[in-house]
Order: C-alpha cells, then sequence, then structure tokens
C-alpha cells in the first residue's frame, strides 16, 4: 500500500508518463524507420531487375496449376529487354523492348502488341505511401533461405487487417534481386508464386537472347495491335464510395481497350504494394459474366449498375474486391 | 504359384465387393484411396447406389435436413442448372481428395442416371440432356477474366516492378488469343 502515499503516487504517475512517452516514441519511430527498410530493400529489388543481366527458369504457381518459363532480361546501353518462354503447353513466347511488349501464339499464328509503359512505383516511394505501408503491413525480415542455389533474405508483408493478402519475398543477398515471391490469403495459404528454379546473374547475355521468334512478321501471322497505351486522367464520374483504408488513388481516366466499342472508364487505387483497378463500361452488347473470378493471384469481380459493367480487380481477397464493386456508383 | 494366387486370392480376383461401411467412408472423405476405385464402380450398381442414397438421406436426416422424399424431376433440373466448377483447388488436394471428387462426380452422374431411368417417362433423353447440360456448362466456366483489363492494371501493380515481366504470364500463358478480336 505505499503506492497510496501522494509521494509514491507521483512517482509512479511519473513512471507511467514516462513510459507512455517512450511508448509513444517508439509507436512513431519504429514503423516509420520499418518502412524506410521496407522501402529501401523493395527499391534495391526493383532497380535489381531493371539493370542486371539474367537468364533463369522461372517455376509459376497459382491454384493446383503449375507452369514453367525461361527468362532472358538484357540490360545494356540501349536500355532493357526481356523475353519469356513458355516451356509447357502451347507454346507462348513474350518480348518486351523499352516499353513495348509483343506476345506470340504459334499455334493462333497471332502477336499482339501491347505498347505498356511499366509504371514502376518501387523507385519513388512518396512518404505518404511509406506511412500506408507502416500502418496496413507488419514488415518483417524473415529466413536466410536458399532458392535457385543462391543464399537468399526473406521477407514478409503481413496485413494488419482482412483486406490485403500477405506477401513474403525472397531476395538474393548478392544482387537483391527477387528469387521467389508468394502472395499469401487471410488464412496463409499460398495462392500465388513465381520461382527461380535456377538462374544465372550477371552473366554476359547479348541481344540476340531477347530476339523476337522472326525479325518481319510471316504473311500468315496477324498482329493486334493495342489501342493507345496510356490513360488520359480525367474525371470519370464514377467514384468508388467505400474503398477499403490505405487505398489511395493512383490515376483516373478513360481509355480504349481492344475489343471494346466504347471507352472504358479506369481508376488505379493503391496501398503502396499491391494495386486494385476499378473498370466501368457501357453493357456491351455480347453477355459477360459477372460474380467473382480468378486469375492467379488476381481476383476479379463483376456486376451489372444500371446500364453499366462494373469489374474490379487486383491482388486482393475476393471479399476486398466485391466490396469495392458494390460501392461504386455515380458522382453526386 | 498356386500357393501365391491362394495367398493373395481376394485381390488378383478383381476387387472385392464394398462394404455399406466402405460407402459411408467415401461419404466421409476417409476412405482409403486405394478403395476408392471400386468403391466408386460399384456405385454404378443398384446396390451400392442404394446405400449411397441411403446414407445420404440419413446424414440428411442427422442434420436436419430431410426432404420429403426425393423429387427425381426437381433433382435433375437442379442438378443440370449446377454449373460445373473448374476453378482450381486453392490449395493442393491429398490424393484422397482428389479420388473423393471424382468418386462425388461419377456418383452425381450416376444418380441422375439412375434416377431418370427408373422414373422418367423418356430416360435416354433425359440423360443425354442432363449430360449436355453439365458438358455445356464446364465449357462456359473458363476464366470470366478481360485479359484486356488484367493488362492493363499489370501496369499499375507494383510488385511488378520487382518481378519485371513475370505477372505477364498470368495474362499470357493462361489464355489462347481471342479469335474474335
Amino acid at each position: 500500500m505505499r503506492v497510496g502515499s501522494p509521494r509514491a503516487r507521483r512517482q509512479w504517475s511519473a513512471r507511467l508518463r514516462g513510459g507512455i512517452g517512450a511508448a509513444a516514441v517508439t509507436l512513431l519511430v519504429v514503423p516509420a524507420a520499418l518502412a524506410q527498410d521496407a522501402a529501401d530493400w523493395l527499391q534495391r529489388a526493383a532497380g535489381a531487375a531493371r539493370q542486371l543481366n539474367y537468364v533463369g527458369t522461372i517455376v509459376y504457381q497459382h491454384g493446383g496449376r503449375i507452369e514453367t518459363s525461361r527468362l532472358y532480361h538484357v540490360a545494356d546501353s540501349y536500355g532493357e529487354s526481356e523475353k519469356l518462354s513458355n516451356l509447357d503447353g502451347p507454346a507462348r513466347e513474350i518480348v518486351r523492348n523499352g516499353e513495348q511488349v509483343r506476345c506470340y501464339y504459334p499455334d493462333a499464328k497471332v502477336i499482339r502488341v501491347e505498347p505498356r509503359s511499366m509504371h514502376n512505383a518501387f523507385p519513388s516511394l512518396l512518404p505518404q505511401q511509406l506511412a500506408t505501408l507502416a500502418t496496413y503491413y507488419q514488415f518483417r525480415k524473415a529466413e536466410i533461405a536458399r532458392v535457385a542455389g543462391l543464399e537468399t533474405q526473406a521477407y514478409v508483408f503481413e496485413p494488419k487487417d482482412g483486406a490485403r493478402y500477405g506477401h513474403k519475398l525472397w531476395a538474393d543477398i548478392g544482387t537483391g534481386l527477387l528469387l521467389k515471391a508468394r502472395l499469401l490469403n487471410e488464412r496463409n495459404e499460398p495462392v500465388e508464386q513465381f520461382a527461380f528454379s535456377d538462374i544465372q546473374i550477371g552473366v554476359r547475355l547479348d541481344r540476340e537472347a531477347t530476339k523476337p521468334p522472326f525479325a518481319t512478321v510471316p504473311p500468315d501471322w496477324q498482329v493486334r495491335e493495342s489501342a493507345a497505351a496510356d490513360i488520359a486522367p480525367k474525371e470519370t464520374g464514377w467514384v468508388v464510395r467505400d474503398m477499403p483504408p490505405g487505398f489511395t488513388k493512383v490515376v483516373e481516366g478513360f481509355r480504349t481497350l481492344r475489343g471494346k466499342a466504347a471507352q472504358v472508364a479506369h481508376i488505379v487505387y493503391s496501398d503502396g504494394l499491391v494495386a486494385i483497378s476499378v473498370f466501368v463500361e457501357p453493357t456491351p452488347a455480347t453477355p459477360q459474366p459477372v460474380g467473382l473470378s480468378q486469375q492467379g493471384g488476381i481476383n476479379v469481380y463483376s456486376r451489372q449498375l444500371d446500364d453499366y459493367l462494373v469489374t474490379v480487380l487486383g491482388e486482393a481477397p475476393g471479399a476486398t474486391v466485391r466490396q469495392i464493386a458494390y460501392s461504386v456508383g455515380r458522382r453526386q | 504359384m498356386v500357393n501365391f494366387k491362394a495367398g493373395f486370392g481376394a485381390e488378383s480376383s478383381g476387387p472385392t465387393a464394398p462394404t455399406p461401411e466402405e460407402i459411408s467412408l467415401l461419404i466421409d472423405g476417409e476412405l482409403e484411396p486405394v478403395r476408392a476405385d471400386a468403391v466408386v464402380t460399384s456405385l454404378c450398381r443398384a446396390e451400392g447406389l442404394a446405400t449411397w442414397v441411403c446414407y445420404h438421406v440419413i446424414g440428411d436426416a442427422v442434420r436436419g435436413v430431410a426432404s420429403r422424399g426425393l423429387d427425381s424431376r426437381r433433382f435433375i433440373e437442379l442438378f443440370a442448372a449446377e454449373p460445373t466448377v473448374l476453378a482450381p483447388p486453392r490449395r493442393s488436394p491429398a490424393p484422397h481428395a482428389i479420388a473423393l471428387a471424382l468418386a462425388a462426380t461419377v456418383a452425381a452422374v450416376s444418380v441422375v442416371g439412375w434416377v431418370a431411368l427408373t422414373t422418367m417417362p423418356t430416360p435416354v433423353a433425359a440423360i443425354a440432356s442432363a449430360r449436355q447440360a453439365v458438358g455445356v456448362r464446364a465449357a462456359d466456366a473458363r476464366p470470366a477474366v478481360d485479359n484486356e483489363y488484367v493488362l492493363v492494371h499489370q501496369e499499375y501493380s507494383p510488385t511488378n516492378a520487382i518481378q519485371g515481366i513475370g505477372p505477364y504470364l498470368r495474362a499470357v500463358a493462361a489464355t489462347e488469343p481471342d479469335a474474335r478480336r
């Protein structure tokens, strides 16, 4: 009962205040430091993926399926080029030169041209996004593990709420290159995984390695060009009223997409680690399936809203994309 | 040789007839995978099927969801309307789970066939239409994902930056180019 005396009470109260103060400082400082760690590390991985030469075999697992591909990545004075060929199933080849992606489908004799810009988000993580990362994910360094014969450091981004997936990433200790990535659902089960089963980093590779299958398109092949790649930022008249916390709008505008007569409204949100896209188009002539579907780690939810088809997709749980799809409405 | 055969007589002379217990185990997903084949085959015969249906009726009664008699027409309609789920399972199933899924599919088709044969006026046509319905739905159940959307979305996915071209696999490896476009 010494605590009962006024002096003891004062001492307690002072200690308590000190404690709370220290805790508050810890709460403020540690996540920021961790977020900085996470960002530094992500930026190193992104830089390595762009600036190094490497060749390896990627094993892509999703659901019960496994697909194996061969990847060549060349970075030279001309810039980046890469080629990905799948090793099982019907032959597919994807060649990227700078900002143009060409997909070759030999069985259908079709080339799809995707003039896509890769919006590299990590090299320019804003302080606000850093704070978001720390608020919605628990970042930690996990074990050191061998992947494709190399020593890697594993990192985990564990979601603090049910609105997003978890990520476990394995980076080569020597170069920072990401050798394995796993997406985890709310029950901590893998939803999707990319992993190199073998890789050579920093090897001499010339552009021959990433050459398309042929220099000129054979006459019996079809080339399907994608329409204007980039989005013209603009208000679309659509809003998401119930976005899960931490997702902020990255871009909003209209796009012209192959196979779609009308322009499509596209709004992108990101929490710093993943993106969620909202598409709204006038109801297409051919009926489209509605409800939830999945493609690898991407969940897709489509619904009819008056005369429009709303589609929400992203690397997030089905419940999240569904919730967003149901909160899309007209801007008042 | 004679001794050998005698010793393994039960197995070498074909699978042993499944017991009702085994059918029960199959329903509960606890059947030994090595027996799944024989037990599923037995469901194609009236006896085995009767046991299968009987256990389901008992199970339903125990769970308090018993129906008043099996309305075969309604069942066929419902079954035909049920889309076949082709989405891959979320976790890789154990071998016995695959056997069970297969068993369930075979059993479901068998039940339709059996009910139709015994109760429908034009059984053959009924079976054909029920099977066709299942087939058509299986074909319809291709991924309902719009690839243009997925491709456009990839650009903004921050994890793309560290995986390079890899995520293109999602959009490309999974699908054929759409011939209509």
